[in-house]
């Protein structure tokens, strides 16, 4: 009987301590996204093709000097703009072309970074961005990280994106990447491999952190330097024409930005403006802000085409939304001149720690009844 | 036995000298005592009592209190303009027979209410002192007396003409010289928006010296010079008929305070409309650095109608006024996080006002209309409805009306924020709000 109870016991405390151990056996300490072509751990399906499709190409058995394994995945991609937009892109998504329309994902809770290779035909070539989650709709991702633009090399470089601290509860979109037409106005051809999710114990979150100065919102159409994305157009938006890659007469660099307002009113508004943006159209529905605590100005350069031209206000900050700007600051009117003129928003004090709109114009009929063309360059926090 | 009788004669006699001489400084002092006493006692009693009025008090860390009769005060206030269902601005609630103030003075004292915010006086001085009488003698509400500074005159308020200036100076005074004795007037507080004027976002206002300047931030600069100057002077000639009540500067978000840091620097406080959501993000710091005096949130909260979901919400507006009252205790004086700047706030508004959709339409004032007037992303939740346009003026209450009447005036009923910010006040217990989500 007491040998009997003996066993009991010993049974009580091993059977518990077992399943610990086959659940520590059970976390996996990665989650793969793509690692070959039709291997068996694949995870997600490069389905979600984004903005100007038609200028890509993949092949996703490329055997061109894969990071490992006998394949990886080549992009080409030609920035012919064939959809009109100047940017593109493709998400990895489960199941495929989930768009957040459906049930699908993953719960990759412990995850704590997602990590890929990458490298570029030649060297050079931008990518934009790289995105882990971010896909809405119906049943939306629960995380959305950022990172980028990377500027690729001719060698495979590893690349990591940190999740820690993330809500990882429900990824569809996995793994994306974006890029513009104006990064790599000649187009580009790069390679990715070895896309995962990893757990690292040892990963700090990063949080915000406080961006160096220069900080450019534009410097030149295809730099990297760039940030925040023109896509908040406001009022009678239909009355604004945008070329971020203008060569006439620029004040630095090869480009500028020419803006044609023609005071139409097209939507009714009798006004009408741009807000650069991070990301694109975040309204202060995302939590993107930059922490721009370091800067003291905001300064760019401007004319019009004829001179006289009436901006009724430049802007930084003022986005609010449930993620709001933390301040904002102004000038204007500012009647321009026909010369390059450099203007300067005083930040003195003000609290930039957390940007999501980081710089704005915006005019009238009013004051334009004839419209105004006019151009902007070297855009900078300072 | 007699040597010692004798001695204890002498020691009687002495004892009885000694009494005699000690009785008669024992009266010496006693009328000492009480010529101090007469001579002090006014004095004694003045420092006892508290000092009576309304101030601002300067802390030495550099943080405002607003201090009544010698108390600490918070301003948990409400604006008021009662308009009932079926009537538009220019109802006379004044002198309305049902006395509508009687029944919110009651539900706002249960509230925990202790100020309302009034823009303008209305033109008969006994109804206005009736009213202010009745919110202080029967439920202890003090009133924050406002004037618009001719902000709705047609054509436009022309600050830069000196007759216009003299006109509005002469209304001015003559409130102030009509109210200030009522013990439940707390302050004055001058214009609203009005510094929009100078922007020409509205009412938009010159005259021959702007008109002639070519440069328009040169203009701009020109206007809000003559603007916050004569709300300077304005303040100026109340301190000098009023010593005991603080004079406030409205003004629309903190557009155009780096020129009241020049031109209007004899207001007490400013009186900020802020309409930013959940928080009032860097408000109280940026104050610090443009326009160094205690802020009153003068107008402030959140509609309760979901545009998007096109449904009331009471739940979203309780939301948005807790979090925004909790700002506003985090930067109270002597709070550990926080400016110190803040002496309280008067949230828009304590009823709904079905007016306001279409104010020229009288049948419109009799329907509570959803027809949303303008867009703020900062509140976020009906961001969504058709063009953004998510916030509905008719809808800021913290107590609704019912077409029902209740002893001649619509029933009140109060919304689930009337009852969230009634408990937060009890137990002001304060949630971290400096995150980006609360």
């Amino acid at each position: 009987m007491k040998k009997l109870l003996v066993m009991l016991l010993a049974l009580g405390l091993l059977v518990p301590a077992m399943a610990v151990a086959e659940d520590k056996a059970a976390s996996p300490k990665e989650f793969v996204v793509f690692s070959d072509k039709n291997a068996k751990d694949n995870h997600y399906i490069p389905s979600g093709w984004m903005g100007d499709y038609g200028d890509i190409r993949m092949n996703d058995q490329s055997a061109d000097n894969p990071h490992s394994g006998v394949t990886s995945i080549q992009f080409i991609y030609s920035a012919k703009k064939s959809q009109g937009q100047g940017w593109t892109g493709v998400y990895w998504q489960n199941p495929a072309n989930n768009w957040g329309n459906k049930k699908g994902g993953f719960d990759l809770t412990g995850m704590t970074k997602l990590t890929f290779w990458a490298r570029g035909a030649k060297g050079g070539e931008v990518i934009q961005k790289i995105m882990a989650g971010g896909i809405k709709g119906t049943y939306p991702d629960s995380v959305m990280v950022e990172m980028g633009p990377i500027e690729l090399t001719n060698t495979w470089k590893q690349y990591t994106v940190n999740l820690v601290g993330k809500d990882l509860s429900y990824v569809n979109g996995a793994f994306g990447w974006t890029t513009t037409a104006d990064l790599n106005p000649d187009g580009a051809t790069f390679y990715l491999d070895d896309i995962k999710f990893e757990v690292d114990t040892q990963l700090k979150s990063e949080g915000v952190k406080q961006q160096a100065m220069p900080f450019y919102i534009y410097a030149d159409r295809s730099s990297i330097a760039n940030h925040f994305i023109p896509s908040g157009w406001m009022g009678d938006y239909g009355d604004i024409k945008y070329d971020g890659a203008s060569k006439e007469d620029a004040y630095l660099g090869d480009t500028c930005i020419k803006i044609i307002y023609n005071g139409k009113a097209a939507q009714g508004a009798r006004w009408a403006g741009i807000f650069w943006q991070n990301p694109a159209n975040n309204w202060g529905n995302l939590d993107a802000g930059f922490d721009l605590s370091k800067t003291t100005k905001l300064t760019f350069w401007a004319r019009g085409e004829k001179g006289g031209e009436r901006i009724e206000e430049f802007k930084v900050g003022g986005i609010m939304g449930e993620f709001s700007d933390s301040d904002s600051a102004t000038i204007g009117p500012v009647i321009l001149n026909k010369e390059w003129t450099q203007y300067t928003i005083d930040l003195k004090g003000k609290d930039m720690s957390y940007i999501i709109g980081g710089f704005a114009w915006s005019t009238n009929i009013d004051n334009n009844p004839e419209g105004a063309t006019f151009y902007l360059d070297e855009i900078k926090f300072e | 036995m007699t040597k010692l009788s004798s001695n204890k004669a002498r020691s009687k006699k002495l004892k009885g000298k000694g009494q005699k001489i000690e009785g008669r400084g024992q009266k010496i002092v006693f009328w000492v005592f009480l010529f101090s006493v007469f001579c002090f006692l006014p004095f004694v009693l003045s420092r006892c009592q508290p000092t009576p009025g309304v101030r601002i008090q300067k802390l030495p860390n550099r943080h405002y209190q607003l201090i009544v009769n010698g108390s600490f005060y918070i301003i948990k206030g409400v604006c008021y303009n009662p308009v009932a269902i079926g009537s538009n601005h220019e109802y006379d609630w004044w002198s309305d027979k049902s006395k509508p103030w009687i029944a919110d003075g009651k539900l706002m004292k249960e509230m925990g209410v202790n100020t309302i915010r009034l823009y303008q006086a209305h033109e008969d001085p006994e109804e206005v002192k009736q009213v202010i009488r009745d919110f202080y003698n029967l439920y202890g509400i003090r009133t924050l007396m406002g004037d618009w500074l001719g902000f709705w005159e047609y054509p436009c308020p022309f600050y830069g003409d000196d007759k216009f200036q003299s006109k509005v100076k002469n209304n001015v005074i003559a409130m102030v010289n009509l109210y200030k004795d009522e013990p439940g007037i707390l302050g004055w507080i001058l214009g609203n928006e009005n510094n929009y004027s100078c922007l020409g976002y509205v009412n938009a206002w010159s005259n021959e010296d702007i008109d002639k300047e070519p440069n328009p931030q040169k203009q701009k600069s020109m206007r809000a010079k003559i603007y916050y100057s004569f709300v300077n002077d304005l303040s100026k000639e109340i301190h000098k008929i009023d010593p005991l009540h603080p004079v406030g500067l409205g003004n629309g978000e903190l557009v155009g305070l780096e020129f009241a840091n020049e031109f209007c620097t004899d207001v007490d406080f400013v009186a900020c409309i802020i309409y930013r959501g959940k928080t009032f993000g860097n408000l109280f710091k940026s104050l610090r650095m443009t326009f160094d005096k205690p802020v009153l949130l003068a107008e402030f909260g959140a509609d309760c109608y979901d545009a998007y979901l096109k449904r009331e919400d009471q739940d979203m507006q309780a939301f948005f006024l807790q979090s925004q009252w909790n700002q506003i205790y985090e930067n109270l004086a002597n709070n550990k996080i926080g400016e110190g700047n803040c002496i309280g706030g008067t949230s828009f508004e304590w009823t709904d006002e079905w007016w306001k959709h279409n104010s020229d339409n009288p049948a419109s004032w009799s329907v509570h209309d959803t027809q949303n007037g303008w867009s703020n992303g900062s509140y976020y939740f009906d961001i969504r409805a058709q063009c953004n346009k998510n916030m509905d003026e008719e809808w800021f209450g913290i107590v609704a009306l019912s077409e029902q009447l209740e002893n001649g005036i619509n029933k009140r009923l109060p919304r689930k924020a009337y009852y969230v910010i009634r408990e937060f006040w009890k137990h002001p217990v304060l949630i971290k709000t400096r995150g980006k989500k609360i």
